[in-house]
């Protein structure tokens, strides 16, 4: 196992900045997920990790040792992809020996470590198999077993679970988090979906056209997002994001309504390159009420919608949609006139010129 | 969809598609006899005498069926023996050398055009195409000055050279579409397993585009096997002829043997034959890849 650390790299296709200046240590036996919309540059990190594609500039290291110019199958990785890329041709048996033979291994060793990954993830019975005779999740053993057949420094997983049906991905996602704890391997992992992010990884790196947002525990990504994307990109459903003036120790909303803050979130607002903020606020800090409160500011119920123990309402305020979770039992009709009180201490202020977070210096 | 609309759905169905089963079927009956009739009676009339060939009205069954035709083609020691499997090894040859060679260009041509994008990539896929949007006849008149020039006339290197030039565009256009279905991250996973380049190339695709490669070959063969103006106006040594310009040759030298030339036709048809049923499947396959997305 071994410490990857990207510093600087680039990724550039004339104009297009596929990759830009990411720089970030993956810890030996840390579960990093790259996490971003499709076309943010996470696949293409991931495959520059990999020497798939060649670096417009930056290094890479794996272990101690500079792989810039390494052919994929010189820097001692494996990568299990999101199609699976099982050889169709061969059985299972030959697609977990593949990786051995190319490696010139005697035929009783290869047949040892193929026996022993099948035996870990439970598929000697489909040693036998061409790959287009086993289901979807077989076919995911199948690529999790050709990687860790080699016992490689580092684990590149592309979007591994997202050809699975919805039970499936949440079945297999316990069992690669499984996997990543009892080989204590170092893997890098790629999602768009945050969720599998903030479930799986140690640490997630946020990234959005081409530049690293965020990098960071997801604990510390969810409570502290940098700007308003990662705020947004990071938590289900997503943080509301309101724009608002600053005025003094308020936020003024062009409706008329006036939200005071508290003494460190006037300094926060005080910090913002213009007058204009961004409230952020998640669901579970929000309270609802039916009539008009101090501190609460009124808004318009959008839609609402049970989900058995918690019932989500969207709610306009300013112009803007506001989720807030609310007990099943609450009875609350669309187009109702509700309060929503903000919890001072949890809610986000972000400078809507630069879209980042504000801090009170 | 419930069974309630399938129900309403199907008397409709039925009776419009039992129409047009029944045009199709007398459509293809007809395009059947069209294609079979010629060479049941090309295969009738080989094993016929010189005299039941001639008769009138014609016997349509051989009374007396006879493979003396066959015999006297197949004959090394006879003249007409000796020509006909001249022309025959020379066929052989020069659709064979053609096919080898168009493989040879046509696969790293065609894997080039699909996986790299390079400076002028488009307008090369291109320029491929457009021999095809042309007859052949065309460039008789200057693809033969071209091999006088270089001194090819009269030497099977012409013939090739140009059944080579026609078969590649289609080869690499049709290779291409076979190296387009095949999934990049399968040579990704090899290159990171362990394999170079080349042996992604030479392990994983290979072998997943031989059915391309087999209907590609097949092409290449039967276009060079069956061409006949070309053949007719490079070569004019009796001993280079190929088996068209061959038989055409000395069927008309001597008088009209019918059953001989009959005989020899269908000795020409057969390779062609035997390829496509042994290898039918493949060829089948070939052209309907990539039809539907797996």
């Amino acid at each position: 196992m071994a410490e990857v650390v990207l510093q600087n790299v680039m990724k550039t296709y004339g104009n297009l900045y596929a990759v830009n200046d990411v720089s970030l240590t993956v810890n030996d036996g840390e579960f990093v997920a790259l996490v971003g919309p499709s076309g943010c540059g996470k696949t293409t990190t991931l495959n520059l990790i990999a020497g798939l594609l060649p670096m417009s500039g930056g290094d890479i290291s794996i272990g101690n040792r500079v792989v810039n110019d390494l052919d994929p199958k010189d820097r001692d990785i494996a990568m299990v992809f999101q199609n699976y890329a099982l050889y169709p041709n061969k059985t299972v048996y030959r697609n977990l020996a593949f990786p051995l033979q190319m490696r010139k291994l005697p035929k009783e060793e290869i047949n040892r470590k193929v026996q022993d990954a099948a035996k870990l993830l439970d598929i000697t019975h489909l040693l036998e198999r061409k790959p287009r005779e086993l289901s979807g999740g077989q076919q995911q053993r199948v690529a999790l077993g050709r990687a860790l057949v080699r016992d490689p420094a580092v684990f590149l997983m592309d979007e591994p679970l997202s050809n699975l049906d919805a039970k499936l991905r949440v079945q297999m996602r316990s069992e690669i988090k499984r996997f990543h704890h009892n080989l204590n391997a170092t893997v890098v992992y790629v999602t768009h979906d945050q969720l599998e992010a903030v479930t799986m990884a140690d640490k997630m790196a946020v990234m959005s056209g081409g530049l690293l947002q965020q990098y960071d525990t997801p604990a510390n990504v969810f409570a502290n997002p940098v700007n308003t994307f990662v705020a947004s990109f990071v938590g289900s459903p997503a943080m509301s994001l309101i724009p608002l003036e600053a005025a003094g120790n308020a936020l003024r909303s062009p409706e008329g309504w006036e939200l005071p803050l508290s003494q460190l979130n006037a300094r926060k607002a005080a910090n913002s390159s213009t007058n204009k903020i961004v409230l952020g606020a998640r669901h579970s800090t929000l309270k609802l009420h039916k009539a008009a409160v101090p501190g609460a500011v009124p808004g318009k119920i959008y839609t609402v919608e049970p989900t058995g123990d918690v019932t989500f309402a969207q709610v306009f305020i300013n112009g803007a949609v506001v989720n807030i979770s609310l007990d099943p039992t609450a009875r609350i009709e669309p187009d109702e006139t509700v309060w929503i009180e903000f919890d001072q201490e949890r809610m986000h202020l972000f400078d809507a010129e630069t879209t980042m977070a504000l801090k009170a210096i | 969809m419930t069974d309630a609309t399938a129900s309403r759905i199907r008397p409709v169905v039925k009776k419009s598609v039992d129409w047009w089963r029944w045009a199709g079927r007398v459509f293809l009956t007809f395009l059947l006899l069209f294609t079979v009739l010629p060479m049941a009676w090309m295969i009738l009339t080989s094993v016929k005498s010189q005299f039941a060939a001639m008769q009138y009205p014609p016997q349509w069954w051989p009374a007396e069926p006879t493979l003396n035709s066959y015999f006297k083609l197949l004959n090394p020691n006879e003249r007409i023996g000796q020509d006909f499997l001249r022309y025959f090894w020379n066929s052989f040859y020069v659709s064979l050398l053609t096919t080898i060679l168009g493989v040879v260009v046509a696969v790293p041509a065609a894997y080039a055009f699909s996986r790299f994008r390079f400076p002028g990539r488009n307008f090369m896929f291109f320029a491929v195409l457009v021999r095809n949007m042309f007859p052949a006849v065309v460039f008789l008149m200057p693809l033969f000055l071209l091999m006088r020039w270089m001194g090819l006339v009269n030497t099977h290197g012409s013939l090739i050279l140009t059944y080579l030039t026609f078969g590649l565009p289609l080869s690499i256009w049709l290779l291409k579409g076979f190296y387009d279905n095949i999934p990049i991250q399968l040579e990704q996973a090899a290159r990171i397993d362990g394999a170079t380049r080349l042996q992604a190339f030479l392990l994983i695709v290979m072998p997943l585009s031989t059915p391309g490669i087999i209907a590609t070959s097949i092409f290449s063969f039967i276009g060079a096997w069956n061409e006949y103006v070309y053949a007719y106006t490079f070569l004019s040594r009796d001993d280079q002829m190929t088996l068209p310009v061959g038989i055409q040759r000395f069927f008309t030298e001597f008088a009209t043997d019918w059953p001989g030339l009959m005989a020899a036709t269908f000795l020409m048809s057969v390779p062609v034959v035997v390829m496509f049923l042994v290898l039918q499947k493949y060829f089948v396959r070939a052209l309907t890849e990539g039809a539907v997305k797996h």
